[in-house]
């Protein structure tokens, strides 16, 4: 009775919950990067592209995502302006 | 020709790989392979009980690896099958008893001697797990539908891959084939897809295995089990035969099925 009503509110059936939290899980698992990693990685991106724009800086998010056969980095800039003659300097 | 030497691991312990050693171990010396099963859970046997040979242990692993007996006379002939024998653990040592490499030498003599070699490896990654895997070309890791289960054999495949073992295969085991229906239970698909490692078979969930432990007798002796039909499957496959990986669980009815639909 419990399942059926949380199917009816979207709660999705707990074979695909255990899916999806597993395919995160693995993922984090196997690549071995400690949240503390991340945020370098992060805060290194954010470096390099200061260099040529003005970000916002707060809403810079970087996730790891699992495709099919792959891994992908996935970062999301928020670009406030890009410098002109960023490039030579 | 050398034999085959297959260690089944699996990380979390209580999935069935001793089960799964018995059962393998049974089919491939009912084909008329000669058959060695070793235990190397030193500390926690268990293979002799689902066997049903505890009460004929003499020696053990860590006597033949010391030195204080020859092999055959630790190797424990099974009550049907003339050419099966178990080499059991020591109860009363420390999994730190045995080296890598004496593992690894061990394994590679009696390989000179068996088809198959098949290795009972204790649950977790550390000495034991190391041992086990050292002497193998082959690895069947066992999983069950469950989420701890599943991160635990990833990251023993991690390992096994690091390890440089050569052929690994997944066996599902504790399928409960209503639940998966209902969508409450992951399915085969799934865990494939999140795992990567091809399939061996699929066991589904059966009363019949606690029945089976109970006795010592492995359930591939009994034709009637749709969990010991699975087993057999898996150990024909391992053997070289083709048998779909769908046909295990369906008996005469699902031979003539697919006799009828292929």
């Amino acid at each position: 009775m419990l399942g059926i009503l949380r199917r009816i509110w979207g709660d999705g059936a707990s074979g695909q919950v255990a899916r999806k939290r597993m395919q995160f899980v693995l993922m984090h698992d196997r690549i071995d990067i400690t949240p503390d990693v991340m945020e370098a990685v992060k805060n290194d991106i954010i470096k390099v592209l200061s260099r040529y724009m003005e970000i916002e800086g707060g809403s810079v998010k970087v996730d790891l995502e699992q495709g099919k056969d792959f891994m992908a980095l996935i970062s999301n800039v928020q670009v406030k302006r890009v410098y002109r003659n960023a490039a030579s300097g | 020709m050398a034999g085959r030497t297959i260690v089944v691991t699996s990380g979390k312990g209580g999935v069935g790989k001793t089960t799964t050693v018995a059962n393998l171990g049974t089919t491939l010396a009912k084909k008329k392979n000669s058959v060695v099963l070793i235990d190397t859970d030193i500390g926690l046997r268990n293979l002799d009980v689902v066997m049903g040979l505890e009460n004929r242990i003499v020696y053990n692993l860590v006597d033949i690896i010391e030195g204080k007996c020859r092999k055959e006379q630790a190797m424990i002939r099974d009550r049907k099958l003339s050419n099966l024998c178990m080499i059991p653990a020591a109860q009363t040592r420390e999994k730190n008893s045995i080296t890598e490499e004496q593992m690894k030498e061990l394994c590679s003599n009696l390989a000179e001697e068996f088809d198959y070699v098949i290795i009972d490896c204790p649950a977790g990654i550390e000495q034991g797990f190391k041992n086990a895997i050292a002497g193998a070309d082959t690895a069947l890791v066992v999983t069950t539908p469950e989420v701890s289960a599943i991160r635990d054999a990833d990251r023993v495949i991690g390992l096994l891959e690091a390890a440089l073992v050569r052929n690994i295969n997944l066996i599902i085991n504790r399928l409960n084939a209503r639940m998966v229906k209902k969508g409450d239970m992951m399915s085969t698909e799934d865990i494939i897809a999140l795992l990567s490692v091809p399939l061996l078979g699929v066991v589904p969930e059966s009363e019949d295995v606690v029945v089976s432990t109970n006795r010592g007798v492995p359930l591939v002796h009994d034709r009637s089990s749709k969990a010991g039909a699975a087993f057999r499957g898996m150990a024909g496959r391992l053997d070289g035969e083709s048998i779909p990986l769908d046909g295990d669980a369906g008996g005469l009815l699902g031979r003539m099925k697919r006799l009828i639909w292929n």
